[in-house]
């Protein structure tokens, strides 16, 4: 068997750039190969010569020969990936990290809690429940962005809202004109649990000060640190474990994450 | 176990003439003698260890790692890092041992291992030599070692007066001594004996350089957030972040893969080390409220380089990172001795 560099990219086509707010757009692009994931898991997508950075499909795992990677723009390597267009190239490479534990998910009422650019990853954990919505008992999506026009996926809201056992709150931050939905942080879509709380299990990500924010009010709603699962985000490069720095405590979030329960790591420090 | 007279030390340790690797030595007091290269080995393997280890030959500083895109129709190349083809590591010292044991689990660590490491690594027969002599700085006593090797080399030496003590600790080392057999002689038991005196000798001094450590000592395991202990960070205000106690150490493996063009669409990955002293070493993308830096602050990176070692590494690999070989005290301009740091939090962190 030929031993291959775990670092090289695969290098893919984009079929599709679809502008989803001011600063937000998602990449469609065509492996040579599939591209195996389960939901959750992440891609190192290289743009060729600048480097790679870590995204979360936000595509549904049941098509891997089409991934979507949906990015906000807020440094050097966005930048470049936000000037791409149909027909250039981008590398792949992956998957990495555990993906959402959609096994505990069973029976439960899962209360999905995204901020911002962060319903990216959930969308393909959304995708992939809705193929199965008969083994999960709810699917209650809470979403906040900080004005209407950066709400991510907003054509989708209606359609997921349609479905029997899914419900979908979507709040921003300040009130607008002409906005007649929710106004406040998302933590203010969370005054009650969507049920029971031995039967919910909560998934979030965002930015890191949301998580935080979220958590806590988790807790105060009385779920247990074990039914918390938070999309962490350290600096990664390897994706394999041996680069070095994208630990919390003992866990290395590219091999053990980068979704992790917070009973795990809420007694080491920064984790927020 | 045999023994070899100190002028066929190059006949023992040559591949075809070869000498294999040999890890730099500190020159203040080595005397060159071109005329007698015999006596150079010979000072080289009774000195103590150099400022540098085994590290960068497994894994260097800096390599191309990748080069995308594959041209059409290539078949994926088979990976073959240079510095890969047979060759021996000469001179590695048993804390050096202990460090590529644990370079050994990180890079080998399933799913995926990495096959540049790993294939240097199989290619490299490690011919490992006491130290009769520690270095200053040298404290691997004090983290459950000894100064010299029991296991994981394929040869190991130990100087003795006008001669070595010879033992093989693999088929892959046997098999060297095999055909060595012309210049070695079957040890006595008053070899034996010397071994036993020079490794006894060398634990003494050893002793003697860390006396003022030895109520702290020894460094096992640890627990606790190091940042937050004062004891720990004022340590840090000498530090000047050159990153030298990151690179020179044995164990330390942080890098980050950076990618050039070479040509018009062509590129290179490369992977370079990297170092938790290094400000941008958790930098990430991403304004204020997003909070990109987990280790935004100095003293944050400070604790991590003796958090990971003392309490993270025993988690994740079953050892400590640190392997008391004493080369970040001796590289630091700093003068920060990791000795004092860890006997200030060892009495608090057990």
């Amino acid at each position: 068997m030929v031993t291959l560099s775990p670092y090289e990219p695969m290098i893919s086509k984009v079929v599709e750039v679809i502008t989803e707010t001011p600063t937000i757009k998602t990449f469609v692009i065509e492996p040579p190969e599939p591209f195996v994931f389960r939901a959750g898991q992440f891609a190192q997508v290289t743009v060729p010569g600048e480097g790679e950075a870590p995204f979360t499909p936000s595509s549904d795992p049941a098509e891997p020969e089409r991934l979507e990677f949906t990015v906000i723009r807020t440094g050097r390597m966005t930048e470049r990936l936000h000037a791409v267009k149909p027909g250039d190239r981008l590398g792949v490479r992956g998957p990495f990290g555990q993906g959402y534990p959609i096994q505990e998910m069973a029976g439960k009422h899962v209360l999905i809690v995204g901020g911002g650019c962060g319903l990216a990853p959930l969308r393909s954990l959304i995708l992939a429940l809705l193929r199965q919505m008969d083994r999960i008992a709810g699917m209650h999506i809470r979403y906040g962005a900080r004005e209407s026009r950066e709400c991510l996926y907003q054509r989708a809201y209606d359609q997921w809202g349609a479905i029997p056992k899914v419900d979908v709150a979507c709040t921003i931050d300040v009130a607008e004109e002409g906005w007649r939905g929710h106004v406040g942080v998302v933590t203010t879509l969370l005054d009650k649990l969507p049920a029971p709380k031995d039967e919910v299990v909560a998934v979030s990500c965002g930015p890191e000060i949301m998580l935080k924010f979220v958590t806590q009010t988790l807790l105060e709603r009385g779920l247990d640190p074990d039914q918390i699962i938070l999309s962490m985000n350290r600096r990664m490069s390897c994706g394999i474990g041996k680069c070095g720095r994208c630990n919390i405590g003992p866990y290395y979030l590219c091999c053990d994450g980068p979704d992790i329960h917070y009973a795990k790591i809420k007694d080491f420090a920064h984790v927020f | 176990m045999y023994t070899v007279r100190v002028a066929d030390l190059s006949s023992l340790l040559s591949i075809d003439g070869a000498p294999g690797f040999l890890p730099p030595l500190k020159t203040t007091g080595a005397r060159s003698s071109a005329s007698n290269p015999e006596s150079d080995l010979n000072a080289a393997l009774r000195f103590p260890r150099g400022p540098c280890s085994f590290k960068s030959s497994l894994f260097p500083p800096k390599e191309v790692v990748a080069r995308y895109p594959r041209p059409a129709e290539q078949e994926p190349d088979e990976v073959a890092p240079s510095g890969s083809s047979p060759s021996r590591l000469v001179n590695v010292r048993a804390c050096e041992l202990r460090a590529m044991t644990y370079l050994d689990r990180v890079f080998g660590h399933e799913p995926v291992g990495d096959p540049f490491y790993q294939k240097r690594r199989q290619a490299h027969v490690v011919i490992s030599v006491d130290c009769a002599e520690p270095h200053p700085t040298c404290f691997c006593t004090l983290v459950d070692g000894k100064p010299y090797a029991e296991e994981g080399f394929d040869v190991n030496l130990t100087p003795i007066e006008g001669a070595y003590v010879v033992e093989a600790g693999s088929p892959a080392g046997e098999a060297l001594l095999e055909t060595r057999r012309q210049i070695l002689r079957e040890a006595t038991e008053a070899d034996v004996a010397a071994r036993r005196a020079v490794r006894e000798q060398a634990i003494e001094r050893l002793r003697a350089i860390n006396a003022a450590h030895a109520d702290a000592a020894p460094f096992g395991p640890m627990n606790g957030d190091f940042d937050a202990h004062a004891g720990v960070t004022r340590f840090g205000a000498t530090c000047v972040e050159c990153g030298a106690c990151t690179q020179i150490c044995p164990t330390c493996h942080c890098f980050y893969l950076v990618d050039h063009q070479t040509d018009k669409d062509r590129f290179h990955r490369l992977r370079a080390w990297d170092s938790c002293m290094w400000k941008g070493y958790s930098q990430m993308a991403g304004g204020e409220r997003m909070k990109p830096n987990p280790r935004s602050q100095f003293r944050t990176r400070f604790a991590n380089r003796f958090q990971h070692k003392y309490v993270w590494s025993p988690q994740q690999w079953d050892m400590l990172g640190c392997v008391g070989c004493g080369r970040c005290v001796e590289a630091c301009p700093g003068r920060i001795d990791i000795r004092e740091v860890l006997g200030e939090v060892s009495a608090w962190s057990r």
